[in-house]
């Protein structure tokens, strides 16, 4: 019998391919932004708050505006849970103030009227919009941005999609131009090089014996400074080259390869180099490594560039901005890192403890990343 | 990647940009202008009608059930129950929302390469009801690869092929259909495919053939509803419409709620020269996109004073579904745009779009009909040769085809 009800199932969901009914779930947020100020409304369906807040308090099948007035508290703290404003200067704060009731096509919605501000004039919003996806993937959240400031030549008006794997967009406003929108795109390279582990512990592990010598399978501190800043700038200049070459051919679509590959080989390059620490398996030469795995990381790093769905006007820009943003980014961590392996570098718990220690742990992780990738599992916490 | 995807707008550019996106602004302007929120005057007032679902028993299974999931999301027995249950009401309610809550619950699994078959075959009808129809067709192909007696997925894959134009293969899996399921389930899947591949009275003798429809156990009522609906388009392309219409009807007595019969029935009765029984079948506030088209057509052909108000409805509901960039519902808005807006060059290259994704009968004929209303038979060329080579029968198909062919 349960097979039976199975099968019908199947049928019928293909049998009326004439699903088109009403739509999906979407909610119309607007934002008004006026230099710190930003306000708005935001209509969100009564089906959907239903769903989340149960409203239908007394069960008869229908949504009365009483139903609605009592839990105004409720709605607001709900619906201003799921969205936030940031600046880069940090978030901006909201508060509802009012609560209407609008029809659209599909049905009664409330609006919610919200106002508040940021902790500085808006020049690039970031905008995270996370209503309801935890209960309907398929919910989008339809934005309507504008710009009070704009000048007579400037659109106002920006309008965007929120689907649920995209909850994340920022949005450049007018203004500063150029500069400003050039600043947002080094934010972008810096932030993607933070919030990059593999990046970062592919640097570590390249950088971990910046002030060190092989001589077969034995590391020696190397003599003075100057040697090792040297070294120090050969690698980084090889990465830095080699992951210029390939973001720039892949945003410009000269060269695409599917993430699956470009992740797991980024993982790949991250496990042989820690590896290499503990036993020698790659070139001798730092800088050449540095370079053939580098081209990976500029895969990587592009995969963020092409998300953001560049206008080709500003390409150029952008692609210079995040890859400035990517190396500072980069020079934060050698300022951190080579001064304090320079001057542990004779201690024999450096060769111990933070070479080979470090080393293992690295390769550990890069390990499991490369499992999760190649074959599409989720097993690690980040 | 650790950085969730991000996307950068630009406030000055976007004046600049493709025309496009002025077009969908301006509608996005157009319909909040129209907007007015207001505070009702009475806590009585009501809002909003919730679908109803007889008793609410249902309701609140699928509420513990939610609950059982909050505290453990991966739990799989229970997430499958309840998506079939999204499914099902999805389909029971004509309500795409119900398909994200189906793919939400099943979240957990939802991007895996190879997830348990069962979530598979969800995974398969989700997709397809969105169109989805190559995705759709590779978790099929997956769950046939790992178990090959999985009659629901060799039946749901007829289905999809049958409705992306792929006869030869859709036949091929009604076979094995037949061999796995009931007797009954593989002719029906068999006479789909046949009725639209020049072999309408043979599927039409093999449907009447089965034991009757009513003496169905009660409990097959959607199986009985699939068979006598199918039995009305069959005997519809057989230009025996006597038949048809009593099928339609016997159709709706057992499930009057069924908008693929409903919309069907009323496409005959649009045919027939019918109007007035259109506006009988279709109430105005019908919450069915694709039934309150066949509502403003008849409205449009009456000339009646509720031309105007379902002329307006279907418009903002086609503007909802763009501003939110679904691409679903191609076929309607093709057929929406030539009988009711008049723009036949606009319609004719959505349904040509219709086209390249779906190749069912109705997706033949709005193409045709928009190729000749804006004079651009040559545009439909593949579709007349498509309609000869699969010897697709039905006499307004064949009557459009001899127009579009015409000098």
């Amino acid at each position: 019998m349960k097979a039976v009800t199975k099968l019908l199932a199947a049928v019928l969901s293909g049998f009326t391919s004439l699903a088109a009914a009403h739509k999906p779930s979407d909610s119309y947020l607007t934002v008004r932004v006026d230099g710190a100020a930003v306000s708005g409304h935001w209509d969100i369906a009564l089906r959907d708050l239903d769903s989340v807040l149960d409203l239908d308090r007394d069960r008869d099948g229908r949504i009365a505006w009483g139903e609605v007035r009592m839990r105004a508290v409720e709605i607001d703290a709900y619906a201003m849970s799921h969205l936030k404003l940031d600046v880069g200067a940090g978030p901006c704060s909201m508060s509802a103030s009012d609560l209407l009731i609008d029809h659209h096509s599909d049905g009664a919605y409330a609006v919610l009227t919200f106002a508040g501000r940021c902790p500085q004039a808006v020049g690039t919003l970031t905008v995270d919009y996370s209503l309801l996806f935890d209960i309907d993937a398929q919910h989008r959240g339809l934005l309507k941005l504008e710009n009070a400031s704009a000048t007579p030549d400037e659109a106002s008006v920006v309008t965007a999609v929120f689907p649920s794997d995209r909850r994340r967009q920022a949005f450049a406003s007018g203004g500063t131009s150029a500069w400003s929108q050039l600043g947002s795109f080094i934010g972008d390279g810096i932030g993607h090089i933070a919030a990059g582990f593999d990046h970062i512990l592919f640097l570590v592990a390249l950088l971990l014996p910046a002030a060190l010598g092989r001589r077969g399978r034995t590391w020696f501190a190397v003599p003075g400074l100057s040697v090792a800043l040297w070294n120090v700038a050969k690698t980084v200049t090889a990465f830095t080259v080699a992951h210029s070459i390939t973001l720039s051919l892949a945003t410009l679509h000269v060269v695409q390869l599917p993430s699956r590959l470009t992740e797991s080989m980024i993982a790949l390059s991250v496990l042989v180099t820690a590896i290499d620490n503990l036993v020698p398996i790659l070139p001798p030469k730092r800088w050449v490594v540095a370079f053939l795995f580098g081209l990976m990381h500029g895969f990587g790093f592009a995969s963020v560039l092409v998300d953001l769905n560049l206008p080709r006007s500003s390409l150029a820009l952008s692609l210079f901005g995040f890859n400035v943003g990517v190396e500072m980014g980069q020079l934060v961590l050698v300022a951190l890192l080579v001064p304090l392996a320079y001057l542990a570098r004779e201690k024999r718990f450096y060769k111990f403890a933070v070479l080979d220690g470090g080393s293992l742990l690295i390769a550990i992780v890069a390990l499991g990343w490369l499992v999760e990738r190649s074959l599409n599992l989720k097993l690690m916490p980040f | 990647m650790p950085l969730e995807g991000r996307c950068l707008g630009n406030f000055m550019k976007i004046g600049r940009s493709i025309p496009v996106s002025a077009a969908v602004l301006g509608v996005l302007l157009a319909s909040t202008a129209a907007a007015a929120p207001f505070r009702p005057a009475n806590d009585a007032d009501i809002l909003e009608q919730l679908p109803s679902r007889g008793g609410g028993n249902t309701d609140r299974v699928a509420r513990a059930m939610q609950a059982m999931l909050v505290r453990d999301p991966r739990d799989l027995d229970v997430a499958l129950r309840l998506a079939q249950l999204f499914v099902d009401r999805a389909r029971s309610e004509s309500d795409p929302r119900q398909l994200g809550r189906a793919q939400a619950t099943l979240a957990p699994w939802w991007d895996e390469n190879a997830p348990p078959i069962p979530v598979l075959l969800l995974r398969a009808t989700i997709r397809q009801s969105s169109h989805q129809f190559d995705p759709a067709r590779a978790d099929l192909e997956q769950i046939i690869a790992r178990d090959s007696g999985n009659a629901q997925a060799w039946l749901t894959l007829a289905t999809v092929q049958q409705v992306t134009g792929d006869l030869d293969d859709a036949r091929r899996r009604c076979e094995r259909v037949a061999a796995l399921a009931t007797a009954s389930i593989g002719t029906l899947c068999m006479a789909s495919v046949d009725g639209v591949s020049g072999r309408a009275a043979a599927a039409y003798a093999a449907v009447n053939a089965l034991p009757s429809h009513a003496g169905m156990l009660s409990s097959e009522a959607r199986v009985q509803t699939w068979a006598t609906t199918l039995e009305a388009e069959l005997a519809e392309r057989l230009a025996r419409p006597l038949d048809a219409e009593r099928a339609y009807r016997a159709s709706l007595a057992v499930d009057p709620t069924d908008a693929y019969t409903i919309a069907a029935y009323a496409d005959f009765l649009l045919d027939a020269g019918r109007a007035s029984d259109v506006v009988a079948l279709i109430p105005l506030d019908t919450p069915v996109d694709g039934l309150l088209l066949r509502r403003a057509q008849a409205d449009r052909a009456l000339g009646s004073a509720d031309a105007a108000r379902s002329a307006r409805d279907l418009t903002d509901r086609f503007a909802a579904l763009r501003e939110r960039g679904d691409r679903v519902h191609l076929r309607e808005e093709a057929r929406f745009t030539l009988e009711i807006l008049d723009k036949p060059q606009a319609a004719l290259e959505l349904a040509l779009e219709n086209w390249s994704v779906q190749k069912e009968p109705l997706d033949a004929r709005i193409a045709l009909e928009c190729a000749l209303a804006a004079r651009e038979p040559h545009a439909v060329d593949d579709i007349v040769r498509w309609v000869e080579r699969t010897r697709l029968e039905g006499v307004h198909l064949h009557a459009l085809v001899d127009r579009v062919r015409a000098p």
